[in-house]
């Protein structure tokens, strides 16, 4: 305990847990948007696209916030728009915006001069080497993506539920599609300095998984999702302190380890 | 007064005609049948009027002005043939239908009390009362009909497509949804669009019948619009004696 209390004297672990709620609220809530949609594997190929727009960002001298968002957004954007004017299945398109976020990203890594040491920390994440900067632009843009989930919550899961009686209740489809590719965009890549491009798809998707696990009507699915979201950020940081590992798969495996026990209560 | 009119309509895809050249109108408060073989473009030609489909040339007319120029919102319902949605989302009835109770843009966890009262009434006329709390994905085939029309009346249409609503539903199950579908019709002047297969729910219910096979193929009231020949033209000879019957039960 007195090693914890050690810790919360220093500014960066103050950071390091107060981004964890933010993310942990975040992206359990976008995340009940994820696996409504079955939209997991888009999330990962935007956390792909987030790590291309950040080595252009090392390539061009832009700022690695400004860069990966761009990048991926175009992915979301590139991705929306084959699922919407072609034939081709959305696991397919997604696959062909995972593959183009990839391949431009060797590309910039490989054209990168030296040994680009910072480029990894996105890779696995480092909650600990969070600034105030990085929380400012996480509150902004937590508060932006909640406001806009609650606002648009209604025609948001009347599309999750069935597109076409979404349409014929004058639903506007296609505005929402890209509102929640957006959306989920956003949450991806604010996030990966917390856990990394590996692991941002864990946070997304496991604690709304085991809130879904437990929960019997929407408002528990959120509320859940929300709160093991935010236990898995503390505790998962906390015994990362305690046992020495790096804190972004720690959060990840107590999240895991919540999501095991709602199993055994759902059984 | 006609509520929808359709004029020469074609609907393409992949390079072959699903409807050819099918004009009608429709009279506002009527029950209307559409009724072909299974492939004969009846669900094709719901949705091309609903906008879930493009059309390659023709114009559908609804609400006196051209279809998709403007959002029909509250003033149509509908309830596909199949209502395909992932049965694992912890969705209750309750919450389903507030998704549809104005106003749109508004944080649903929290339902108001006249929310509530509203939802416990559309439940009560579809007959559903009871299934407010029960998940949509443990309702049964008739539970998730009765739920489904309660969503399709929601804000109070005017018109109401009901694209074979009752298949999968035992028989008892389809008798109350067919006489939830007419005291509607009757008592609030509601304009009912309806495919089916079953001619005996085509005789008893609908005011006019709508038959086709990618093309128009006759149109009126069913006992003067459905002869024998015409049976036996869509559905097949073994279908000829079929009519006879319906009519004696009729």
């Amino acid at each position: 305990m007195s090693m914890i209390s050690e810790f919360l004297a220093y500014p960066f672990f103050q950071r390091a847990l107060i981004s964890s709620v933010i993310v942990g609220i975040l992206c359990s809530y976008a995340g009940c948007f994820v696996i409504m949609r079955r939209m997991a594997f888009f999330s990962d190929a935007i956390a792909h696209a987030a790590f291309a727009g950040i080595a252009a960002g090392m390539l061009f001298n832009i700022d690695f916030s400004v860069s990966s968002v761009a990048v991926a957004l175009v992915i979301a954007a590139l991705i929306a728009y084959l699922s919407e004017k072609t034939a081709l299945s959305h696991d397919t398109t997604i696959g062909i915006g995972f593959s183009a976020a990839i391949a431009s990203g060797m590309l910039i890594i490989g054209a990168l001069e030296g040994y680009r040491g910072d480029l990894f920390a996105f890779l696995f994440g480092d909650i600990l080497t969070i600034s105030l900067r990085d929380i400012l632009l996480l509150s902004g843009t937590g508060i932006a993506v909640l406001s806009t989930l609650a606002f648009c919550f209604k025609p948001l899961l009347q599309i999750a539920f069935n597109k076409d009686l979404a349409k014929v209740e004058g639903i506007n489809v296609r505005f929402f599609e890209y509102l929640i590719f957006l959306v989920i965009a956003l949450v991806v890549t604010v996030s990966l300095k917390i856990v990394g491009i590996i692991l941002v798809t864990s946070l997304l998707i496991v604690p709304a998984a085991s809130a879904k696990n437990l929960a019997s009507n929407m408002r528990q699915l959120f509320t859940l999702s929300a709160v093991f979201g935010v236990v898995s950020g503390i505790a998962g940081l906390t015994a990362s302190v305690y046992l020495n590992t790096p804190s972004g798969p720690t959060i990840v495996l107590v999240s895991i380890g919540i999501f095991i026990l709602t199993l055994f209560k759902r059984s | 007064m006609s509520i929808l009119s359709v004029e020469n309509l074609c609907v393409k895809a992949n390079g072959h005609h699903l409807i050819e050249n099918i004009s009608f109108s429709i009279k506002k408060g009527n029950i209307v049948a559409i009724i072909g073989p299974n492939g004969a473009g009846k669900t094709t030609l719901v949705k091309a009027i609903l906008g879930l489909m493009p059309v390659e040339t023709g114009s559908i007319t609804i609400f006196g002005e051209p279809a998709g120029k403007k959002n029909y919102g509250g003033r149509v319902g509908y309830v596909p043939q199949r209502i395909e949605f992932d049965r694992t989302i912890p969705l209750t009835v309750s919450e389903l239908l507030g998704f549809s109770v104005p106003p749109v843009y508004s944080l649903p966890l929290f339902k108001n009390r006249s929310e509530k009262r509203h939802i416990d009434w559309l439940l009560r006329i579809a007959g559903a009362q009871g299934l407010s709390q029960r998940r949509i994905g443990s309702l049964s085939g008739g539970e998730l009909q009765r739920v489904m029309i309660a969503k399709a009346i929601v804000n109070g249409p005017e018109i109401l497509f009901l694209d074979e609503p009752a298949s999968g539903v035992d028989i008892e199950g389809q008798e109350k949804f067919y006489d939830l579908v007419n005291r509607l019709s009757k008592d609030d002047g509601l304009t009912v669009i309806l495919i089916s297969h079953d001619l005996n729910i085509v005789y008893r219910f609908a005011d006019n019948v709508l038959c086709m096979n990618r093309r128009l193929i006759c149109t009126g009231r069913p006992a003067e619009a459905l002869t024998d020949d015409v049976i036996k033209s869509v559905y097949g000879e073994m279908m000829g004696g079929y009519i006879h019957s319906c009519h004696e039960h009729d």
